[in-house]
C-alpha cells in the first residue's frame, strides 16, 4: 500500500493512577480502512481521541502528513469525527448540520448548497434537509452524522464505535455502506470497535488492542487464522486455547497426545500455547482420531451445530454441520495446518502485557 | 363514577387551599374599611394612594431592580460556574457541587449575618450595593443547581464535534452548547429573580439606613398593622406574574405540528415570538424603567444629613419632609420591627445612626451597655412642652432624664365588648373566669403575660424573684384553658369582628378600635399595669448629633406632635399638643390619655438581664406546652 499518513510515535497517556496507553507505536497508510479492535477499557478509544485533538498524550508525538500535530487543537485538525452517539446539534435542521463545518470555513452559499446535496445523496437520504434531528431513526441519525463529516473532506475519518447504538440488521447494513462510501469517497478510515464482526467484515488493517498495548497488527485473514497469543484468539471468534508441549518441530504434545503440526522454531520440550478453532474440529468415528470423547453438550445455531466434547479432560468446543446427539462417542480430528502454536509468556510482566481476563 | 367525582372534589380542595389565600388577599385589596374583619364597601382608593406613597413604591422598584441585576450578574456568574465545573473531574466535581449548595442549605440567617460582618470588615456602607452583592451570592447556588443538570444532559460529544467540525472552543460553546442548556440558564434566572424577591433575612442584615425591599418594608409595618396599599401592590403582582406566565406558556395552535416547510410557517412564528418573548420582555422594560424613576426621587443628595431609625410607620412622612424643608437637612430613614432587632443593628455600629427610638427597657439596656450619648437639652427648648409626668415616669430606665426624649407612650390593659361581658371590668381577674372560657385572648409574649400575671399577683412585673415567677407561670396554666388563642396583632382584628370577648391589648390599639367598633370598651385593671414608653435617643456613634437634637426638637413643637399623633393614633407626652386636639372626646379620652396620678401601680418594663430573659423564656414555654 501506499505511504505513511498518520504516525503515532511512543504514545504514553494515563488517568491518574491508571494508564491507558503505554509506549504505543502506530502508523496508519493512505486510503486504509484501520481498525482498532479490542475489549472496553484497552486504550483504542483513548488513541482515537489523541487523534482528534481531544486528548493530549502525557508522552509521545502524533504525526499527520509529515507535520507534528500533538499539540493542535482539535478545531486546526484535518480529520474529522463521527461519534458514537452521533452528537447531532438538535436544534439545528440536518441541512443546517452538515453545514455547521462549511459556514465556519466561509464557504459560498452554493457550494455548501451543493455539498449538501451531495452528502445526502451519498448517505442515501436525498430530501431530508429541513428534517429535525429528533424526528429521524438512530441509522439515519448516524449516516447524518458522517455526512456531517465528510463534506469537510477530510484526509482521515475517524469513526468510534458508529454503529454501536443501532440494531443487529441495522448495523450489518450499515457495514456494507461504510465500504461502499471509503471506496467512494477514497480517503483513511480510522474505525473503533470491540466488535469482532464488525472489524473482520470492513477493515483492511485489524489492530488488537489490550491494556493499552497493541497485541496483534494483521489483516482480518491473518488475525484471525493465525493469532499470535491467547489473548487475540480468545477475543477475535471463539476457540479451543490449550496448555501444551512442543515436543519438536512439526510435532506439539496435546492434552497427552501427539498432535502433527505445521510450527517450527519454537525449539524442543517447550512449553507452549495452542489455538485450535472449533470449525477445524472434525469429529470422527471412536477410534478413528486422535483422541476420543464424549458429546457433552449441543446446540443449534442455525449455520452449523455447536457442540462440547469431553475429551482427556478437556472440553472441546466443536462447530459443525452434522449432528451429534448429546452421549454419541466420538473421536476428534485436526488437521496439522489447523492447529495455531503460540509462545506461552514467559514472565509475569509479559502475561500481564499479553494476557487479560 | 363516583371515582371521577371524587378526583374532581380532591382537585377543587388543593385549588381552594392553593389560591384561597391569594384570593382573599385580591378581596381586602378592595375593601373600604382598613381592618381585616369588616367589609366596608368596595374601593379603588388603596389602589390610588399606592401609586401616590413613595415609600412603597421606591421600595417595590428597589426591589425589582435588585431582583433584576441581582439575578442577571448571578445567572452569568452561575452559568460560567457550572460549566467549569462540569469540566472538572469526577472527584472536584462531587466537591464544588457540595461546596455551592452549602450556602443554599446554610440557615439564611446565618448567610445574612455573616454577609453583614463581612461587609462591616471591609469597611463597605451598607446600602444598595451591599443587598446586591448579598443577593448575587445567595442566587448563585440556585443558578448552578439548575444549568448543571442541563449541562449533565447535554451530549459531551456535540461539543467535541463542533470543534471537530472547525469551530474555536468559543463559537463550539455559543452555537452549540447554549442552545441547549438555554431553558436551565432560563429557570436559573427567574429562580434567582424570585428568590430575591422574596428574600427578607439576607436582605435585612445587608441593608443600610434609607434603603428598604417591599419584603422588609413590610415587615416593618407589622407593629401598626399591615397597610391595605400592600395588599393593592401585591394583587398587582400577583396579576402580573399570572399574565406573564400565560403569556410565556401561550403558543398559537399551529404550532403543534411538526413543522415541515419552513416559509409557511413564518407570520405565526412572528406572532409567538410577539406574545412569548416581546410583550413579557416590555412589561418587564416598563417595571423597571419605572424603578429607576422612582430610584432616583428617593435618591440620596449631598448636603446636611440625618440618619433616623424608627418603628416601622411611626412618624407622619409629611412630618419628615416638614423638616427637611425648614432645615435643608436631607433624613435617611429607617424602620425597624422589635427592640430585639434594632439592639445589634445599634450596638454592632455597622450604621451610624444619629436618632433611634427604642422602647423603656431597650434604652435603659443601652444606656448599661454604654450606646448612648447624653442629649444636649440646651438644644431641646421644645422639651417643655413634655408632660412632668412622663419624665418622672422615665426614670424608671432613665434615672436621670440624660438621655431620653419621650415620643409616644401608653399602656397595657383589658379591652372587652360589652355586649358579651355584663359585669364590670376593673381587675385582670376577669382573665381567669371559666364564664369566658374560649372568648380570651392573650398577648403571645412573655413579658406581656407574666406582666399582666404579676400585676395580677401583686407584684412587680419586673420581678425576679423565682418563687413569684413560678407562681405566675401556674397561673398562666391554670388560664390556659380558657384561652381562645394566644395572637398579636389579631387582638385588634378579632375583637372589632367580635370574635372575642376580652383581649389583652395596648392602649394605642385600643383607640382604634373603639373607633370601627363602639361596644369595646378599655380598662387598666386596678392591680396596675405596664406603661411603656418609646423616646428618642442618640446612640454614641452618631455622626450627626446636633442635626439629631434640631429633629428631636422639631418632633415636640406641638403642631408636628399633634400631627405625628392623628398618624399613629398613640399617647403624645407632649401636653401642648393635647391641648390643641380638636376632638373634646378624644383629648379627654381615658384610654389616650389616662391620669397618671390616679395610678400608683403602673410600671415600665424594665431589662432584667439576660440570667432573667431564660428564666422567662424557659417558664413562657413550660406555658406554651402544658
Amino acid at each position: 500500500m501506499s505511504n505513511k499518513l498518520i504516525d503515532l510515535i511512543d504514545i504514553s497517556k494515563s488517568y491518574g493512577m491508571q494508564t491507558v496507553l503505554d509506549e504505543l507505536n502506530l502508523y496508519i497508510r493512505e486510503n486504509e480502512f484501520l481498525t482498532l479492535l479490542g475489549p472496553s477499557g484497552c486504550g483504542k478509544t483513548t488513541t482515537l481521541r489523541i487523534l482528534g485533538g481531544f486528548e493530549t498524550p502525557d508522552k509521545g508525538r502524533v504525526i499527520f502528513d509529515g507535520q507534528d500535530i500533538t499539540n493542535l487543537p482539535p478545531n486546526k485538525r484535518q480529520l474529522n469525527t463521527v461519534f458514537q452517539k452521533y452528537a447531532l446539534f438538535t436544534h439545528m435542521n440536518i441541512a443546517d448540520n452538515i453545514a455547521f463545518g462549511l459556514k465556519i470555513k466561509n464557504k459560498s452559499k452554493q457550494y455548501i448548497y451543493d455539498k449538501i446535496k451531495y452528502a445526502l445523496k451519498l448517505v442515501n437520504l436525498d430530501g431530508f434537509e429541513n428534517r429535525m434531528p429528533d424526528s429521524l431513526s438512530g441509522g439515519q441519525q448516524q449516516r447524518i452524522a458522517i455526512a456531517r463529516a465528510i463534506v469537510n473532506e477530510p484526509k482521515v475519518l475517524l469513526l468510534d464505535e458508529p454503529l454501536g447504538a443501532l440494531d443487529l440488521k441495522l448495523r450489518q447494513d450499515m457495514q456494507y455502506e461504510l465500504i461502499r462510501l471509503k471506496n467512494e469517497l477514497g480517503i483513511t478510515f480510522l474505525y473503533v470497535t470491540h466488535d469482532q464482526e464488525e472489524a473482520l467484515t470492513m477493515s483492511d488493517t485489524i489492530v488488537v488492542m489490550n491494556q493499552g498495548y497493541i497485541q496483534q497488527i494483521g489483516t482480518p485473514e491473518k488475525i484471525y487464522n493465525e493469532p499470535e497469543n491467547a489473548f487475540v484468539a480468545d477475543f477475535i471468534g471463539e476457540s479451543n486455547i490449550i496448555s501444551a508441549t512442543m515436543v519438536q518441530d512439526r510435532l506439539v504434545k496435546i492434552l497427552g497426545v501427539n498432535f502433527p503440526c505445521v510450527d517450527e522454531g519454537f525449539g524442543q520440550n517447550k512449553p507452549v500455547d495452542v489455538v485450535i478453532r472449533p470449525e477445524d474440529i472434525d469429529l470422527l468415528k471412536p477410534g478413528q482420531g486422535s483422541i476420543d470423547g464424549v458429546v457433552t453438550h449441543m446446540i443449534f445455531k442455525g449455520v452449523h451445530y455447536e457442540m462440547e466434547v469431553m475429551a482427556n479432560n478437556y472440553e472441546w468446543l466443536v462447530h459443525s454441520t452434522d449432528m451429534f446427539p448429546v452421549g454419541t462417542e466420538v473421536s476428534i480430528h485436526v488437521d496439522p495446518f489447523d492447529i495455531q502454536i503460540m509462545k506461552k509468556p514467559e514472565s509475569e510482566d509479559e502475561e500481564a502485557v499479553n494476557i487479560e481476563e | 363514577m363516583i371515582r371521577k367525582y371524587l378526583q374532581k372534589i380532591y382537585l377543587t380542595l388543593i385549588f381552594i387551599l392553593l389560591y384561597a389565600p391569594i384570593v382573599t388577599l385580591v378581596v381586602l385589596s378592595f375593601n373600604q374599611s382598613k381592618t381585616r374583619a369588616k367589609w366596608g364597601g368596595f374601593t379603588l382608593k388603596w389602589y390610588k394612594e399606592l401609586f401616590q406613597n413613595e415609600q412603597i413604591m421606591s421600595a417595590f422598584y428597589t426591589t425589582l431592580i435588585i431582583a433584576f441585576i441581582s439575578a442577571a450578574v448571578a445567572t452569568l456568574i452561575g452559568t460560567a460556574a457550572a460549566i467549569a465545573i462540569q469540566g472538572m473531574k469526577q472527584k472536584w466535581k462531587t466537591m464544588y457541587m457540595g461546596l455551592t449548595n452549602i450556602p443554599m442549605m446554610n440557615a439564611e440567617i446565618v448567610m445574612g449575618v455573616s454577609l453583614m460582618l463581612l461587609f462591616i470588615a471591609f469597611r463597605m456602607t451598607l446600602g444598595f450595593g451591599t443587598i446586591l452583592i448579598a443577593h448575587i451570592t445567595f442566587n448563585i447556588p440556585y443558578v448552578i443547581l439548575s444549568v448543571a443538570p442541563k449541562l449533565k444532559q447535554t451530549n459531551r460529544y456535540t461539543y467535541e464535534a463542533a470543534l471537530d467540525l472547525g469551530a474555536s472552543p468559543l463559537k463550539a460553546f455559543f452555537k452549540v452548547v447554549f442552545p441547549d442548556i438555554v431553558p436551565g440558564v432560563f429557570s436559573g434566572f427567574m429562580m434567582a429573580f424570585t428568590m430575591s424577591l422574596d428574600d427578607f433575612v439576607i436582605t435585612h442584615f445587608t441593608k443600610g439606613p434609607g434603603i428598604d425591599t417591599l419584603s422588609t418594608k413590610i415587615y416593618t409595618e407589622v407593629r401598626k398593622g399591615i397597610k391595605p396599599e400592600i395588599y393593592a401592590l401585591s394583587t398587582i403582582m400577583f396579576v402580573t406574574v399570572l399574565v406573564l406566565l400565560l403569556l410565556v406558556n401561550y403558543s398559537p395552535k399551529e404550532e403543534e405540528e411538526v413543522p415541515v416547510r419552513k416559509k409557511v410557517r413564518r407570520p405565526s412564528k412572528i406572532k409567538k415570538v410577539l406574545i412569548q418573548r416581546v410583550i413579557p420582555v416590555v412589561i418587564c422594560i416598563v417595571f423597571i424603567g419605572g424603578g429607576f424613576y422612582y430610584a432616583k426621587e428617593g435618591g440620596v443628595m449631598g448636603g446636611e444629613e440625618l440618619i433616623v431609625y424608627n418603628w416601622g410607620e411611626y412618624i407622619d412622612p409629611d412630618v419628615l419632609t416638614m423638616f427637611e424643608e425648614e432645615t435643608g437637612i436631607h433624613v435617611v430613614y429607617e424602620e425597624f420591627e422589635t427592640n430585639e432587632i434594632l439592639y445589634p443593628k445599634v450596638s454592632s455600629g455597622a450604621i451610624a445612626y444619629d436618632v433611634v427610638c427604642p422602647s423603656d427597657y431597650m434604652i435603659q439596656r443601652m444606656i448599661e451597655n454604654d450606646l448612648l450619648s447624653e442629649i444636649n437639652f440646651d438644644n431641646i427648648p421644645n422639651l417643655k412642652n413634655i408632660g412632668k409626668q412622663y419624665l418622672e415616669q422615665s426614670r424608671q430606665f432613665d434615672p436621670e432624664n440624660k438621655y431620653s426624649v419621650p415620643y409616644c407612650w401608653g399602656t397595657v390593659g383589658i379591652l372587652y365588648n360589652k355586649t358579651m361581658v355584663d359585669e364590670p371590668v376593673d381587675s385582670w381577674s376577669i382573665l381567669w373566669n371559666p364564664k369566658y372560657k374560649d372568648n380570651i385572648l392573650m398577648q403571645d409574649s412573655v413579658r406581656d403575660a407574666f406582666g399582666a400575671t404579676l400585676k395580677y399577683l401583686g407584684y412587680s412585673l419586673n420581678s425576679t424573684d423565682l418563687d413569684e415567677l413560678n407562681e405566675a407561670k401556674n397561673l398562666l396554666i391554670e388560664q390556659k384553658p380558657l384561652v381562645q388563642a394566644y395572637v398579636i396583632d389579631q387582638v385588634r382584628d378579632k375583637m372589632i369582628g367580635n370574635e372575642a370577648a376580652l383581649g389583652v391589648i395596648y392602649s394605642g390599639e385600643a383607640i382604634y378600635t373603639q373607633k370601627e367598633n363602639p361596644n369595646l370598651e378599655y380598662v387598666i385593671p386596678k392591680e396596675g399595669s405596664n406603661i411603656w414608653i418609646d423616646s428618642w435617643v442618640i446612640p454614641k456613634n452618631a455622626e450627626h448629633k446636633e442635626n439629631a437634637e434640631k429633629f428631636i426638637n422639631f418632633l415636640c413643637r406641638p403642631d408636628i406632635a399633634l400631627k405625628n399623633f392623628e398618624y399613629i393614633t398613640y399617647s403624645t407626652p407632649n401636653e401642648a399638643a393635647r391641648e390643641l386636639i380638636e376632638d373634646e372626646s378624644i383629648r379627654n379620652s381615658e384610654i389616650a390619655f389616662p391620669d397618671l396620678s390616679r395610678y400608683d401601680n403602673l410600671e415600665t418594663f424594665q431589662y432584667l438581664g439576660t440570667e432573667a430573659d431564660q428564666v422567662y423564656g424557659d417558664l413562657w414555654n413550660k406555658v406554651k406546652s402544658s
